[in-house]
């Protein structure tokens, strides 16, 4: 008897992603990091590239094209004239301009229109460590058009202080941002780091998730997560992009299980991340700090871990409040 | 496996032809790709609209002196295909010249993309054709398809391939084969993009031996159309034609016979010749 036939066999998934990123020639941002872990999972990504750059700005140079709001508007009217504007989920992250933004909005609107049970995973990239890194004016792009739209957000503690005016100090507070941010539209949030201290000590970073779910009764309920992280000590480009990627894929599998989905999401990055670090210290010598350049994902190297991976982290159910 | 490819190729948002139809096997297969994106159109050019824009010559030249500056440009396959532009392919043959001037073991595998189904008055013989091939380059020469008749019938398309081997007493030879191609009744596009991309992997695991190359890029291509065409028909229904949105190739759907394929073809030794 051939082992296969032990095996279920699972219908093929129809699932197409939209996914308005950068493109780098070399290395993993942007598209570049979120197309191949959701292909190797089964969806169907259609990809807009935002930008096209030699390799992301943390190297020491770097050279590319922009796409214009105007451009984006015509790749998506040639999707629409093909009749072929119906998708499952859409997914943004960096951008720099508000008028790409304010068109991305404008499509995303459209495709919801389309399809209403399209799923938006929005990643509000706007900085870090209490420091902007995009244009200020993005701000109320983000947090009037862009946010309410979402049905996913991945912030970081600082990203989510900008969308809510609030600060993070404890637990409690972030329960509360949450819950704003639930408020202003997405009903699932993930904060994808946050500088609260971790019961696992300082080798820990502490992030933390909500989804609303309306229970059988009609009235709302939350689940809140907290998962232990363990630090890294590198610089990385393209995690934020590759989590995102990840959650849109794990949430889609597990969509009423936040626990579940960020378990996988978080593990999968954990592989990932020690298979770089370990090949880029391999790359820069005993005692070098290995370069951007080093420090790129292995990410086709880590195939197996995003098909299948082991689970290294548990999450901590918080509470589960009524509203 | 640590292997690079510069894939220079055409991006569609949605579907599979150029950097899309070649970068996701790759990459499944375990090669890094760094893909410059000749141009971002919404999808390929057979289906009713299409809408996007296309890089310029300075445009590549500003990508390839980004990856020039960060001394990262060292590559050990280049990849390229559909090109409309002169200056653009001149620009790839200076970037070619000057990535194997920094590698001299870099493979360039080139698809030659001009046109199809024409006609020529006179054509010299297949043999003498690939020869010819040969002496103005390439080691490794595959006749993708012909019209030449195949043995088993008219349902089956005749491919070659030639590859030219330096024996350790320093001369030539050269293994030929040819393989009988089921026909598929459908228009497929992207398909010579997947081949040329499928053809570099499996020639770098089989850098000797192309009848095993073949086999296992013609068997893949196989097991890719056979889902598309059956997946194609479930969409369309009975008795109508489908669409190009339709036979976009299962792509992703067929990861596991990219990664393991079944053979489905037997590659025909066809002569050993000395030179």
């Amino acid at each position: 008897i051939l082992l296969g036939s032990w095996f279920v066999v699972i219908s093929v998934m129809e699932c197409r992603v939209l996914s308005i990123q950068s493109h780098v020639v070399r290395g993993y941002v942007g598209n570049k990091s979120a197309t191949f872990p959701l292909q190797v999972l089964g969806f169907e990504v259609d990809s807009i590239n935002s930008v096209q750059f030699s390799n992301h700005t943390g190297y020491a140079h770097w050279k590319g094209q922009v796409l214009t709001a105007e451009e984006l508007n015509e790749l998506y009217e040639g999707i629409k004239l093909n009749k072929v504007n119906h998708y499952d989920y859409i997914l943004t992250g960096y951008s720099r301009d508000t008028s790409f933004l304010e068109m991305v909005v404008d499509i995303i609107k459209e495709l919801k229109e389309a399809n209403p049970s399209l799923v938006y995973v929005c990643d509000p990239v706007m900085g870090d460590h209490g420091a902007m890194y995009v244009p200020e004016y993005l701000l109320p792009v983000y947090r009037d058009k862009v946010v309410p739209l979402a049905d996913i957000l991945t912030p970081n503690q600082f990203e989510a202080e900008l969308l809510t005016g609030r600060k993070i100090t404890t637990e409690e507070d972030a329960v509360e941002v949450m819950d704003l941010l639930h408020k202003m539209g997405p009903k699932t949030v993930v904060l994808t780091s946050s500088d609260l201290p971790s019961k696992r000590g300082d080798q820990f970073l502490v992030a933390l998730g909500s989804q609303t779910i309306v229970k059988p009764d009609g009235t709302n309920t939350s689940q809140k997560i907290c998962i232990d992280i363990p630090k890294v000590d590198a610089v990385f480009v393209g995690t934020g992009d590759l989590f995102a990627a990840l959650l849109l894929a794990w949430t889609h599998h597990h969509p009423k299980d936040l626990k579940a989905a960020c378990e996988k999401t978080v593990s999968v990055m954990h592989h990932v991340i020690k298979r770089t670090i370990t090949y880029a210290h391999e790359l820069a010598g005993p005692g070098k700090r290995p370069s951007p350049a080093q420090l790129e994902l292995r990410m086709v190297q880590s195939k197996a871990d995003i098909e299948n991976p082991a689970i290294v982290v548990e999450a901590k159910v918080l509470q589960k409040s009524s509203h």
